[in-house]
């Protein structure tokens, strides 16, 4: 199973490093798309077909966390698996965003925790890696 | 105090810059002896219980490999401008995500904005000082391969008493 992922970072740096460490990671990719803020991460999913949200938290116009909210209050994607990939520092927000059911990895990251997160919040086994 | 928030500074700006970047600092004796290279100014600005703003000065030379690496470019491969601006604020965004619960704990939450790449003018000389004089609350400096980086820590409070070792 290819996995569409969409990445929401306002570092176009970042969203690169990301799209290198998926690669890396042997998770079997689909189609990737990319947004610079929440507000592009929305229209993105009110378009495509996404298995997998990667939302970096700090950005203009729409924060990460908002984007999360949104998509919480709205049938159509509040069943997306969401990873933030933030230098967010503080427990209460990290803990907020895990109760929401959000994995949480912290920058600078490694492709084994990438890897890892994507294995657990999507289910994926031992079978599914050895496929890409 | 200053001495142990100067240490964890130095500790969280390596261990991003080569976690991040695959670039290898250690700790260097700022004493004014030695030339500085071209340098460019990247700062970022956080609010909450604890305030005030951080300030890196990079070598140009810095910049370009923590560019390259960051975005994997193959040799010869330049990166545009606005890639290693993007990089510099990135990196900027990483070390002070990671340096504020390192100083302060992880209970309290700080708001980091958005960083920004100081603009020639705004810089000194020699990248040494930040502009307006004002004396930094924490400072140290980085040796790597390419060049130099020096971190300049400003707490509107100063360093509180209580501060938190990692």
């Amino acid at each position: 199973m290819a996995i569409n992922i969409l990445i929401v970072d306002d570092s176009g740096v970042m969203r690169s490093m990301i799209l290198k460490t998926l690669r890396m990671t042997g998770v079997p990719l689909g189609d990737i798309h990319q947004a610079g803020n929440g507000r592009e991460g929305l229209d993105i999913l009110e378009e495509q077909w996404i298995d997998l949200a990667i939302v970096d938290i700090n950005m203009p116009v729409m924060t990460g966390e908002e984007m999360i909210d949104r998509m919480h209050e709205n049938p159509e994607m509040k069943e997306i698996p969401v990873i933030v990939i933030s230098t967010e520092g503080s427990k209460a927000r990290i803990d907020r965003l895990e109760h929401m059911g959000v994995a949480f990895v912290h920058k600078p990251f490694t492709a084994e925790i990438v890897r890892d997160t994507i294995n657990r919040i999507l289910g994926l086994g031992e079978h599914d890696e050895s496929r890409s | 105090m200053r001495a142990e928030v100067e240490e964890i500074m130095s500790q969280v700006a390596v261990e991003t810059l080569e976690k991040l970047a695959f670039l290898f600092a250690f700790p260097g004796e700022d004493d004014g002896s030695q030339p500085w290279d071209p340098m460019t100014t990247v700062r970022v600005s956080f609010s909450g219980p604890f305030s005030g703003f951080l300030a890196m000065t990079v070598s140009i030379g810095v910049i370009e490999e923590l560019t390259a690496n960051m975005l994997g470019l193959d040799d010869g491969e330049d990166a545009t401008e606005n890639q290693s601006s993007d990089a510099l604020k990135e990196a900027m965004n990483v070390i002070c995500g990671n340096l504020l619960p390192a100083i302060f704990g992880n209970e309290v939450i700080i708001d980091i904005g958005v960083p920004e790449v100081l603009s020639p003018d705004q810089e000194t000389e020699k990248g040494a000082e930040i502009p307006g004089g004002l004396e930094p609350s924490a400072k140290v400096k980085l040796e790597l391969d390419e060049g130099q980086c020096v971190l300049f820590l400003f707490l509107d409070a100063g360093i509180p008493e209580d501060v938190v070792s990692p």
